[in-house]
């Protein structure tokens, strides 16, 4: 459902809660899954930046709300009062055991039946989640929404009259300015802000803000149509990468060795 | 039925970027394999005259939808303009490079068709006339065997300078199917305003795939001169340690450490620069770490791929002119 | 001696003068009252000792011998001088008075107080000497309060000296037999041949100058610093008695409570209130303080004066609203400005190293750093206000708990291949090594770790580390106001300590080894902690480690706040570096005058961008010593000195080493 009201800008921001990018990552062997025990959590880098660019855009105008929407199991409630404590006002928790296994398509299916019975004027989530690294979900969710999307944003600028989005797209070598027309979906790119550090002021508020639980039936999908079940792409294995060469010193009269890095550069590491 | 293997051949300002062509030959060995067909879709304003170079990397037909309104890349024009031509083609398997279009395009098809789509692939096979998509998760930490069992088209997006670029065969050549997407200006909801390039000083350090660093060792602001030709070279940005910028030799905008930037390039030649925590907690995550220092305890030898024990001063105008020998071949 | 209107004068002038002074003393200990409260009346013993020590005998003002002497003998003046005054209102009011009535020993005691009137005139004019003419940095000119004071206090004991001498040169009594001044100035009066009215009317003068003087010093006194008078002698009495290394601990559990930190100046306790009556802007703090002498905004001595004007500004407004509720009164707490941040400036804020120079050398036990880390307290936890390097610092302790955000599966990596037990591996073992963040993660530590295995092995010590389920002590944490992620760690560090019944550790940080010893307790975790030079000492001594003999040559040992001021070890380090077969090259400054190498109070993670460089400045003094070797005990003072050498090109000619591994380096192998 899309606002509309000229001069209160409601922000939905969606985030996921993914290992810590310093976790060490081990594939359980038999499965096509990770090692989870021994794995710290944290709110998407990435979603970081979506959540404190909605906190800017609130604070900016003064009005409006921003709610923020998460699809994970139990402990996902932990980022999402994260974000609370950042200053969010509230959140939505998809939790279900048939959400499990989600694959970009069901996620983003889950996350559209969600978003249909909240009011928004500008959706916002990172450019990728740094788990699955696929970069899809925010595109998908648009394109399921019916409205536009902008990705891999390092500026977001609203017009006065709250109908269209400047943002500063991220291409190779290049920013392209786009203008989007409102509701659109925007992923963030690291560069767009400095993320706020919640305060305990806000971590003891966010303790009594809500965190709406929904699940599969609440949002009006079966089973069927959603988790590794409604996926249309399916991880079928995971393996470690092949083991990184231990780091060594080049031998050699300096300009005999520099010679040898160019080459070990090309054929070994193949970046130039 | 075959399995058509179809391929969006991205192009820019009237040429198709390299990755088109290294998804377009490996789309031809995919669908060789699945004994089927290879196309091509592409895309854009005034293109018809290159479409037909891709015959020449096994492309049977080349699909071109040619419109004003598609001059730049817009998520709704060129969603709409190849989803016409997948309805018209019906490929079991959609293949692009996954550049900023192919991320973008990718997500928005896979939607629109209700299939699954697997990004930045580094490998791809055929397996019991499936395409198994190899690619990274959790930032190259697991390797991921993807398939989509049942939608299609089971869309990849391939990763640049992965694949190999075949050798065009000039006999062959491939039929020019015009597509008319009846494309409007109004349906697109986005606009391209402008285009503001980075020149080589002013590329966010954050977003640079190569950066050439500097340290205590330069010794001053002019003897940066040999990075910055290096990273010319390179294609690349030049960084600084903490020690280089509070000596006044960089501005801080430059300095990559923890107190200044993160970076995570795909090379990072660390030059000078003894490797103090602080400083690798800025560039560890580097896919691959060259250190030229005189120092051989230097910490950063620890987590340098390759390191070089010698006088940076030596050693870097050498790397320079190798690496311009290298990219002009 | 004076008439029946003299009298009156006289009585109104004491009224009106006690009058106002107890009106400006009780508004002051109003203001006092709005402080929180804080208990500070355990071990009485403790506290009489220091007052006696510190007020009476004025011990701690010896730490700068000219002054200090010239202080005390002003000090001991005003005290010989109270039954003094009594008298001289008495013998005012009433005829003949005497507060001796007649007895010998008041001859005595009137000659002693001759003695003290000339001391006090030398001490003061002393002290005015210094103040105008030698101006060292420590005191603030102009000011007029000392000029006012300097002026007062002279004219007191030339009024007294100069009255008695005119009172001498009419006649004299068996009381003034030892009254040595006023006899010699007497001496000169009678030889001038001047009428003895003249006489008369010159001792009247001085005797109403001086009561006049002392009614209005009266009034004076609690006007301005100088209500140091009061409030030192309370001050000494409340000095703080817990180990300097505690800060306090917030309870953050309080739901009554509404804010955290300071953010007005009522949210201090009582005796931070009683600091800022105490302090007479002396100084000492200031001279020591390695932000002021780096110049950052920050000293302490500005710190204590500014908070103090700001308590009498703002003070009338505050009592206001203790009165009756009403909207007034909300609005009137309302317009009293915040603290941090606006009359104290962020870059003074977080410029402190929290390297405890200004309380070690205040004289009369104020307590300057503790002040500051309750403010960023406030600032980090109400309002996430702090400098943004720190951001990173904090999440990476949350997620990692290491400050640089490695991975905390890796916290062992550096033993890998060392044959080093984890405790879960040696539940036995009878000492922890609490390797902390640097010495696991930091590729120079790593190799102070390495060493201190090394002789922890020589020895035949049965040790453990605690491996990956170690996590940062939380100091930096707690020094930067984020004293809610600090009780997160210390708690879950106490929980993992008492869970391998650990009763020994001993730490190469000083910081970890400062909150695992002084902190920890108040969270549940009690054990012996040692630092690693104290343990390198006693293996030493005992001789579980045998050192090569012969001279190493010299060294310059550069003692570490938290491990020095802090925890009072001095000596054993230069223990184990002498047997090591070093000469310590003694530095101007170190022991509890040492200078801070910059990176405590979280600063370690901060940029400094004002002024100059605090790490430079230490080095540079202790390079100019000419040594080739530096001895540290700290993996931040190492970092920072190791640092400090680069940056002064001496890179090549002087090395900076732990004591660790210069201990290591010459263990005879057995």
């Amino acid at each position: 459902m899309i606002c509309g009201k000229e001069d209160v800008m409601n922000v939905v921001v969606l985030v996921k809660q993914v290992p810590d990018t310093e976790a060490k990552i081990e594939v359980k062997p038999g499965t096509a899954s990770i090692v989870t025990e021994t794995i710290t959590y944290v709110v998407n880098p990435y979603d970081e930046y979506a959540v404190e660019e909605a906190l800017r855009i609130k604070e900016k105008l003064g009005e409006g709300e921003v709610t923020i929407v998460g699809m994970g199991p139990d402990k996902a409630t932990e980022a999402l009062r994260t974000c609370l404590a950042m200053g969010a006002d509230k959140a939505v928790h998809l939790n279900d055991d048939a959400f499990a296994g989600s694959d970009s398509y069901a996620a983003a299916l889950a996350l559209s039946k969600a978003l249909e019975g909240l009011s928004y004027d500008l959706v916002l989530c990172g450019k990728q989640a740094v788990d699955d690294d696929n970069a899809a979900v925010g595109i998908e969710l648009a394109e399921l929404l019916g409205i536009p999307h902008v990705a891999v944003v390092t500026k977001i600028e609203i017009s006065e009259d709250k109908t269209k989005a400047v943002c500063h797209r991220e291409i190779e070598g290049a920013s392209e300015v786009v203008e989007t027309s409102l509701p659109a979906v925007i992923t963030a790119q690291k560069g767009l802000n400095e993320p706020r550090y919640a305060s305990l002021k806000g971590i003891m508020q966010a303790k009594r803000k809500p965190i709406d639980a929904k699940d599969a039936a609440s949002l009006g999908l079966s089973a069927e149509q959603v988790g590794a079940q409604g996926s249309r792409a399916k991880i079928v294995s995971m393996t470690p990468p092949p083991p990184r060469p231990a780091g060594r010193i080049v031998p050699g009269e300096p300009a005999e060795a520099a010679r040898e890095v160019v080459k070990l550069l090309r054929d070994e590491a193949k970046i130039i | 039925m075959a399995d058509n293997v179809l391929v969006f051949a991205e192009q820019r300002e009237g040429k198709f970027r390299k990755v088109a062509l290294e998804a377009v030959s490996e789309g031809k060995r995919l669908a060789d394999k699945l004994g089927g067909e290879l196309s091509a879709a592409v895309i854009g304003s005034g293109v018809e005259g290159i479409a037909g170079s891709l015959g020449a990397y096994g492309a049977a037909k080349v699909y071109v939808v040619d419109d004003p309104a598609l001059e730049s890349y817009t998520s709704d024009g060129y969603a709409k303009a190849l989803c016409r031509i997948i309805k018209d083609t019906e490929p079991s398997i959609l293949l692009m490079g996954c550049t900023s279009t192919g991320r973008d395009l990718g997500p928005k098809v896979a939607a629109r068709m209700g299939t699954g789509l697997a990004a930045d692939c580094t490998a791809l096979d055929v397996k019991d006339g499936k395409l198994v998509a190899t690619r990274p998760m959790y930032a190259g930490k697991v390797l991921a065997e993807v398939v989509c069992p049942d939608a299609t088209p089971q869309i990849a997006t391939v990763r640049p300078n992965v694949f190999s670029v075949a050798e065009p065969d000039e006999s062959l050549s491939a039929e020019i199917v015009k597509v008319d997407a009846e494309m409007s200006p109004e349906e697109l909801r986005t606009r391209v305003r402008e285009v503001i390039r980075a020149a080589g000083a002013t590329i966010d350090l954050t977003e640079a795939q190569i950066i050439v660093s500097g340290g205590r060792g330069m010794g001053g602001a002019e003897k940066f001169k040999i990075l910055e030709e290096l990273a010319e070279a390179l294609g690349g940005a030049v960084g600084a340690s903490r020690s280089a910028v509070d000596a006044g030799w960089r501005d801080h905008q430059f300095q990559v450490g923890q107190t200044g930037k993160t970076v995570s390039p795909v090379l990072y030649i660390a030059c000078g620069i003894s490797g103090a925590i602080q400083h690798l907690a800025g560039m560890k995550t580097s896919k691959v770490i060259v250190a030229v220092n005189k120092d051989p305890e230097a910490p950063i030898f620890k987590v340098a791929d390759y390191g070089i024990v010698a006088d940076l001063f030596e050693v870097v105008p050498i790397l320079t002119e190798e690496a311009k020998k290298l990219l002009a071949e | 001696m004076l008439g029946i209107g003299g009298k009156i004068v006289l009585l109104l002038c004491i009224a009106a003068s006690v009058g106002l002074f107890l009106r400006a003393v009780i508004f002051r200990v109003r203001l006092l009252r709005l402080g929180k409260s804080e208990p500070r009346f355990d071990r009485v013993g403790d506290r009489l000792r220091n007052f006696v020590l510190n007020v009476c005998f004025q011990k701690s003002l010896f730490e700068r011998p000219f002054p200090g002497l010239m202080h005390a003998l002003v000090f001991w003046g005003f005290v010989a001088f109270l039954l003094a005054t009594i008298n001289h209102v008495g013998e005012g009011l009433m005829e003949g008075f005497s507060i001796f009535f007649g007895a010998r020993v008041g001859a005595y005691y009137w000659g002693f107080v001759d003695l003290f009137g000339v001391l006090v005139l030398i001490g003061i004019l002393a002290l005015a000497f210094r103040r105008y003419v030698l101006r060292p940095d420590c005191l603030t000119l102009p000011s007029t309060e000392s000029a006012v004071i300097i002026a007062l206090i002279t004219s007191l004991m030339v009024t007294y000296i100069l009255g008695e001498a005119f009172r001498m040169a009419i006649e004299t009594t068996a009381a003034d037999d030892f009254r040595f001044a006023g006899a010699f100035i007497a001496k000169g009066l009678a030889s001038t041949g001047v009428s003895k009215s003249a006489l008369n009317a010159g001792f009247l003068v001085c005797w109403w100058i001086h009561i006049l003087a002392i009614l209005f010093f009266l009034v004076y006194i609690p006007q301005s610093k100088h209500t140091h008078l009061l409030a030192c002698p309370f001050n000494e009495f409340f000095l703080s008695l817990k180990p300097r290394g505690e800060l306090t601990t917030l309870d953050l559990e309080d739901e009554e409570a509404e804010s955290f930190g300071v953010a007005k100046i009522n949210e201090f306790t009582w005796k931070d209130l009683l600091d800022l009556y105490s302090c007479i802007e002396c100084g000492r703090c200031q001279d020591n303080c390695p932000a002021h002498l780096s110049e950052k905004p920050l000293t302490p001595k500005g710190l204590i004066v500014d908070l103090k004007h700001h308590l009498l500004e703002v003070g009338p407004r505050l009592l206001q609203k203790r009165g009756e509720v009403s909207a007034d009164t909300q609005q009137a707490e309302d317009d009293v400005p915040t603290l941090p941040s606006n009359v104290i400036s962020d870059d003074t804020l977080w410029a402190c190293t929290t390297c405890g120079a200004c309380v070690e050398h205040c004289p009369i036990c104020i307590e300057q750093m503790p002040k500051i880390v309750d403010m960023r307290r406030y600032l980090v936890l109400m309002e996430s206000k702090f400098p943004p390097e720190a951001v990173a610092v904090f999440k990476n302790m949350e997620t990692n708990s290491n400050p640089w955000g490695i991975g905390w599966a890796e916290r062992a990596d550096w033993a890998k291949e060392l044959d080093v037990k984890k405790i879960s591996e040696n539940p036995d073992a009878e000492i922890l090594f609490w390797v902390g963040c640097s010495g696991a993660f930091d590729e120079r530590n790593k190799r102070v770790s390495t060493a201190l295995v090394k002789i922890l092995k020589a020895a035949g010590v049965n040790f453990a580390i605690l491996g990956e389920e170690e996590k940062c002590c939380g100091d930096s944490a707690r020094r930067l106001g984020n004293e809610y992620l600090f009780q997160m760690m210390a708690q879950e560090n106490v929980e993992t300590l008492n869970k391998y019944k650990v009763k020994k550790i001993v730490a190469t940080c000083p910081h970890g080894f400062n909150t695992l010893k002084n902190e920890y307790p108040r969270f549940g975790g009690n054990y012996e902690v040692v630092h690693h030079t104290q343990l390198i000492a006693d293996l030493i001594r005992s001789g579980k480690i045998k050192l090569k003999g012969g001279s190493s040559g010299a060294l310059a040992y550069h003692d570490s706040c938290y491990l020095g001021r802090y925890n009072s070890v001095y000596d054993e380090p230069r223990e184990a570096l002498k047997a090591a077969g070093f000469s310590v090259t003694p530095l101007d400054r170190q022991y509890r005058s040492s200078l801070c190498c910059g990176a405590g109070g979280g600063r370690m993670w901060l940029e400094e961008t004002i002024g100059t460089r605090i790490n430079e400045m230490r080095t540079k003094e202790i390079v100019e010593k000419g040594v080739e070797l530096i001895g540290t005990a700290c993996p931040f003072c190492l970092t920072m000195i190791e640092d400090g050498v680069k940056e002064l090109d001496k890179a090549e000619s002087v090395r900076t080493r732990d004591l660790a591994e210069i201990v290591a380096d010459r263990l005879v192998e057995s």
